[in-house]
């Protein structure tokens, strides 16, 4: 460690250390001290409008969260959560790695693919959240589609497929960034792997199996990583295309926003405890998703 | 024909039909994405009535007025001009903290620096503090400002600092042995050789951090009660609130809020994918 510091050349240590430190400052006082208070205020009853009087209430917050009357929403929320994160997770990296193996090929016109796949990222969640809005309209052309097949939809209005669309509609919109970082991947391999393999016969497939994928193992631990974590917190698309107050689409990144700033009667202090069961949740699956990935890089 | 050139035959007719295929997914997959814009713009033509009668059909009568119609009722100028200021300062907050952070951390001049990079990493698994930091600006006296607002989103520096402190290793030590040489300070130096040398990092730090600030829709909507000073985002989401059956409407104010960012990214496309890449590599 001494000897990193040594290799500083200029005379005096007070610029760096004023500008070093001093730039987390903010970041400690407003993301770090909030992260804590979080902590805190899960143990009260602070409510969102300001000045009114709070009071301690030990694990209450915790305890409603498990208790009788609302266990069964609170485990459609945490079970939202996983489906959500994990049709994110697969089906967003199944078919992003299927379509930056397709961009990968030397096809005309796949420069401009990737400029259109990775465009919703530009677009933003209102934008996004609004066309699939208008798409799946009453009267839209999906409606249109199943009307040729004598049936109908409320689409967002159904309980039972709302989720779904929802989970439909984020994997549209992050497929642009996992693809391009397992664009990057693949073209990280060396070529010649593949022409060394061709002359020795291999099948494409052959080729995939015992080049591409163990090559890929790394891109695919970051992509992987990043999508659960994304997937487990995210939440700002429920909120544009469903608002607040719908425990079909609630995950537990959703509830926090809802408890804290929805219409409902629940306190900021019961949502700071749902942030903190998420903020669990988030860890050890991520610990668990990390560990199994390093093991099979190693495997590989 | 020997066996060889069989062989050679059987491997192009097969690459060929591999090809067609290769072609008409890329079709599909383009497609999947452009027609659900193509949509917004054809409903965004259309009047009330002629969307009424025919939703899905080809726009007949092209309604250019829905445009001025949209911005006016909206008041997307208010939100954009927000917008606008929101997005310099914070991304230019984004980048600043994160040269400064990350550039003395790559290049070794800070002591423990495996604790430093723990410390950044761990922003990935903070827990979700919207409602801390909602009650922090209260009671500071900032809830419903400019200034809260754009602090809290300055402060989100994500992998910024460790974008900055991988590519300030590309930047020649040689260069910071001769300022010191000539007597620079740190600071003088950190200003007029690190931040033209580090520019490319900086740019795409900036740029990253824009577009999510350009976006962001949660904190612009907890951290303002007047909808004067809200961020673009937050207004197109509220006005969808208003305007929920006049779908027209609704698709060309879309298409107001999009279409700066389309412009951009016809630009900065290939900048950006190259800055994504390098983000998460780094």
């Amino acid at each position: 460690m001494t000897n990193a510091t040594a290799l500083f050349p200029f005379r005096r240590r007070g610029a760096l250390r004023i500008t070093f430190y001093g730039a987390w400052i903010p970041i400690l006082f407003f993301l770090f001290v909030p992260a804590v208070i979080t902590f805190v205020l899960s143990f009260t009853d602070i409510r969102r409008t300001p000045r009114l009087p709070w009071a301690w209430v030990g694990f209450d917050n915790y305890t409603d969260f498990f208790n009788a009357g609302r266990l069964t929403s609170s485990l459609t929320v945490i079970q939202n959560t996983l489906v959500y994160a994990g049709l994110t997770v697969l089906v967003g990296c199944g078919l992003s790695l299927g379509i930056a193996l397709l961009l990968n090929k030397p096809l005309k016109g796949r420069t401009f693919g990737r400029a259109v796949v990775f465009m919703p990222t530009i677009l933003g969640v209102t934008v996004i959240g609004l066309i699939w809005s208008i798409i799946f309209s009453v009267y839209g052309p999906i409606q249109g589609l199943l009307g040729w097949f004598g049936t109908r939809s409320n689409f967002f209005g159904d309980p039972k497929i709302a989720f779904y669309l929802v989970i439909f509609v984020v994997i549209w919109g992050s497929l642009g960034t996992t693809t391009i970082i397992f664009l990057a991947g693949l073209q990280a391999i060396p070529a010649e792997l593949y022409e060394v393999a061709a002359i020795d016969g291999a099948s494409p497939r052959q080729a995939f199996r015992h080049i591409t994928w163990p090559l890929l193992a790394p891109t695919f631990t970051t992509n992987l990583l990043l999508s659960v974590i994304g997937g487990l917190q995210g939440y700002s698309m429920i909120y544009v295309l469903m608002g607040t107050g719908r425990p079909y689409t609630e995950t537990l990144g959703m509830a926090v926003f809802s408890a804290g700033f929805g219409s409902g009667t629940t306190t900021q202090g019961f949502a700071a405890a749902v942030a903190m069961i998420q903020f669990v949740l988030v860890g050890v699956i991520a610990m668990v998703v990390l560990s199994v990935l390093r093991r099979r890089e190693v495997k590989l | 024909m020997s066996v060889a050139q069989r062989a050679m035959g059987t491997i192009r007719r097969r690459t060929r039909v591999t090809q067609v295929g290769s072609y008409v997914l890329l079709v599909l997959l383009i497609l999947s994405f452009v027609l659900p814009l193509f949509y917004l713009v054809n409903t965004s033509l259309k009047s009330f009535q002629e969307y009424s009668i025919n939703p899905n059909g080809l726009v007949q009568d092209p309604q250019w007025a829905n445009f001025p119609a949209a911005w006016e009722k909206g008041k997307f100028g208010t939100y954009f001009l927000n917008t606008l200021l929101y997005t310099f300062a914070g991304a230019g907050g984004v980048t600043l903290l994160s040269m400064l952070i990350g550039f003395p951390l790559g290049r070794g001049y800070i002591s423990r620096p495996r604790i430093w990079y723990g410390v950044l990493a761990s922003f990935l698994f903070l827990p979700s503090a919207i409602v801390a930091q909602y009650q922090l600006l209260i009671a500071m006296g900032l809830y419903n400002t400019r200034i809260g607002y754009i602090v809290i989103l300055a402060i989100g520096v994500g992998i910024g600092p460790l974008l900055v402190a991988g590519f300030s290793q590309s930047v020649p030590r040689e260069i910071d042995e001769a300022a010191a040489m000539d007597g620079a300070s740190y600071g003088r130096y950190l200003w007029t050789f690190a931040l033209p040398l580090m520019k490319p990092a900086l740019a795409t730090v900036f740029l990253l951090s824009a577009v999510a600030i350009w976006n962001d829709i949660i904190l612009g909507t907890i951290l303002f009660a007047d909808p004067g000073l809200w961020p673009v985002a937050t207004g197109l989401n509220a006005f969808k609130g208003v305007n929920t059956t006049d779908w027209p409407l609704l698709a060309a104010a879309t298409i107001i809020v999009a279409i700066p960012l389309i412009a951009l990214y016809v630009f900065v496309q290939r900048y950006l994918v190259n800055a994504v890449v390098g983000a998460i590599k780094g």
